[in-house]
């Protein structure tokens, strides 16, 4: 909070220091990589095709708990009556969700010309929520299965066939349960998604409590399968593994694999496989407060932002996330060793099809009981 | 018996007010927390939820915390029997420069460090390997109730034999080299001689041991997978993942009940004998 009077304050004294320069105040939710994604480097290239603006990235913290901060500091400035000081917020699903139900964005995803390049679900659904036109991806993060192709010819194409592949190779597969990350939680989301009956329901609602009651076989299945799994801790517990050559195969997150072997703690070798029906994955939103006062400013800002270059050399080769906007606009952007590391094991039609996202909150939190009382008790 | 004087009061008032604030309060509150169900009212629902989801789980803390009580306590009989009537100098020295080494790290570093010791292709597997002592077919990882198990009782062990050796030092040499003079072997002497001397030490230092290791979460969410898992990972997750306080403290309270036992256990034990005494 007061960080944030700090920035205010600091903003002000900017604005009016310096009558014909503009102030473009960022606040982003996430990790120390994100503030320095939008300062080192969206921020320098915004000001050079805007001269005489000046970008401000504040971080509110990781997680959902980041996201938080920022809706309160938008909700009290409307319960104020006051302008927002934030001209362009960076958020989770959860939070982007609240903030269009309460009215505190503001609709431009029609406005902007890299509005047609989403093609994601996610762009219009954040876990239950209607955000379309309120919000645009900044990036997905993704799960998918990484596999040792020394061990593993012929990797499995679907949960079917992992489920088989696992009966055939006892303790091969290894993955961390929901105690130890979200890795683990991806991959049983993914489980009653393939196994549990209807899938679109579990993403789209409407909630109807007495689903649950037809996933007992689902997880009945779970539980049988998991005699054959190592149970590793936590998600880095499963990268460790791999790459020990402990386990042949486990559900990982994508940009986490990709760092681990660009840090040489993977074997080169490794490869990913995203199966079908698919497996979940999660976005960052851009979205503009509904009553900031540099309303073109910031829609110039996200446009940008989500324009074919940046995501291609941002956020792809340089922090390892999926873009964005729909990862074919990005062919010829990239060069061909980073296009290579992203899109050679996932091509983006597989991307496009089996990233699926998160069930909506209420069956999440519903998956997450009936596993500990069916399948880890 | 003298009546407390108010100056007497007064003085124990700051120590009491902080027991009252940091410990009673919470465990009060924890308490009323576990049984009390969404509406308010008193009921046993959380503990309900606390067996249908973590039955399991009680099982498993319990086995891994008695059976890692009772290996520390072989172990460490053995090293403070070894360091009092053993008769190999050198050994003796190293030994004792050697076993209080653990004390000095924190349980976390030792579980990050049994991490990539004990896995499958780890450093003890590799080891043996290259000694030809194994074929690297006939690796297992042992991250799992035996990693576990093996933390605790290399963490714990120092701590009880610290104690365990220093009340052996203290007792009357003439008993242990009479039992000598008569024949009797250096374990005997242990057994017969030694240990039922010093058993009030042993159990205290094995209560304390229980306790602790009944209360540590690093090393369970370090070391092993999360099925089974110990209660101290269950209660984070319900809390981290839900904020669900009320499951989190139930399985709390059926830690106290576990902890509990086993300072009924201790204090009917040590009352016995103040009567002897």
């Amino acid at each position: 909070m007061r960080k944030g009077l700090l920035a205010a304050g600091l903003a002000a004294l900017l604005t009016s220091g310096a009558a014909n320069a503009q102030t473009l105040n960022v606040a982003t939710a996430g990790d120390q990589n994100m503030v320095d994604y939008i300062k080192d480097y969206l921020g320098p290239l915004f000001e050079k095709k805007h001269p005489g603006v000046k970008v401000v990235a504040v971080g509110t913290g990781p997680g959902d708990g980041g996201s938080q901060k920022i809706y309160e500091k938008l909700d009290a400035q409307k319960k104020a009556g006051a302008p927002s000081d934030f001209d362009v917020v960076v958020v989770h699903q959860k939070a982007a969700g609240t903030m269009v139900k309460e009215e505190l964005l503001k609709k431009y995803r029609d406005q902007i010309p890299t509005g047609s390049l989403v093609t994601r679900e996610t762009a219009t659904n954040a876990l239950g929520t209607d955000v379309s036109g309120y919000v645009m991806p900044m990036f997905h993060s993704q799960t998918a299965i990484a596999y040792n192709p020394d061990l593993v010819k012929n990797p499995p194409n679907s949960y079917p066939e992992l489920r088989e592949w696992v009966r055939k190779n006892p303790k091969q597969f290894g993955y961390n349960g929901i105690k130890g990350g979200m890795s683990g939680v991806a991959f049983v989301a993914g489980w009653v998604a393939a196994f549990g009956g209807d899938a679109a329901k579990l993403e789209k609602g409407p909630y109807d409590p007495a689903a649950k009651a037809t996933w007992d076989k689902a997880m009945a299945d779970l539980k049988e399968f998991n005699q054959n799994v190592v149970i590793t801790p936590g998600n880095a517990g499963t990268l460790d593994m791999l790459n020990r050559g402990e386990i042949a195969m486990g559900p990982v997150w994508v940009d986490m694999f990709y760092t681990w072997k660009a840090e040489g703690k993977l074997p080169p070798t490794m490869r990913l496989k995203l199966v079908t029906p698919g497996m979940p994955g999660q976005p960052m939103y851009y979205a503009i407060p509904a009553k900031t006062a540099q309303e073109k400013l910031a829609a110039e800002f996200i446009a940008l932002a989500t324009s074919p270059d940046v995501q291609a050399e941002g956020i792809v080769k340089r922090f390892n996330w999926y873009p964005g906007i729909d990862a074919k606009n990005l062919e010829g952007k990239l060069d061909q060793a980073a296009w290579k590391q992203l899109f050679s094991d996932i091509p983006p039609e597989t991307l496009a099809a089996n990233g699926k996202p998160f069930p909506i909150g209420p069956y999440f939190n519903d998956i997450l009981e009936a596993y500990e009382r069916k399948v880890a008790n | 018996m003298a009546r407390p004087s108010f100056f007497g009061l007064l003085l124990i008032a700051p120590a009491l007010a902080m027991i009252g604030a940091l410990f009673l309060y919470p465990l009060g509150y924890s308490l009323a927390a576990a049984f009390t169900d969404p509406q308010g009212g008193l009921s046993l629902v959380n503990f309900g939820k606390a067996y249908e989801f973590y039955s399991t789980d009680i099982l498993f803390t319990l086995f891994i915390v008695i059976t890692s009580t009772l290996l520390t306590g072989l172990v460490s009989i053995a090293i403070a029997g070894i360091l009092t009537l053993g008769e190999t100098p050198w050994l003796v020295a190293a030994l004792r420069a050697l076993y209080r080494w653990p004390l000095f790290i924190p349980f976390i570093v030792a579980a990050q460090c049994m991490r990539t010791f004990l896995a499958k292709n780890g450093l003890m597997n590799n080891t043996f390997v290259a000694l030809g002592i194994m074929e690297p077919i006939q690796a297992t990882s042992l991250l799992d109730w035996r990693g576990i198990i093996i933390t605790f009782v290399w963490k714990q062990v120092p701590f009880v034999t610290l104690m365990l050796a220093g009340a052996m030092a203290s007792i009357d040499r003439a008993t242990i080299e009479a039992g000598r003079n008569l024949g009797a072997s250096r374990l005997r002497v242990l057994v017969e001689i030694v240990l039922p001397q010093v058993a009030q030490t042993l159990l205290v230092g094995l209560v304390l041991s229980f306790v602790t290791m009944l209360s540590v979460l690093s090393v369970p969410l370090m070391v092993a997978g999360s099925q089974p898992t110990m209660l101290t990972v269950d209660m984070a997750f319900r809390i981290n993942s839900y904020g669900d306080y009320a499951t989190a403290n139930a399985l709390g309270v059926i830690s106290y009940a576990i902890a509990g036992t086993v300072a009924w256990i201790y204090l009917r034990h040590s009352v016995k004998r103040e009567v002897q005494a």
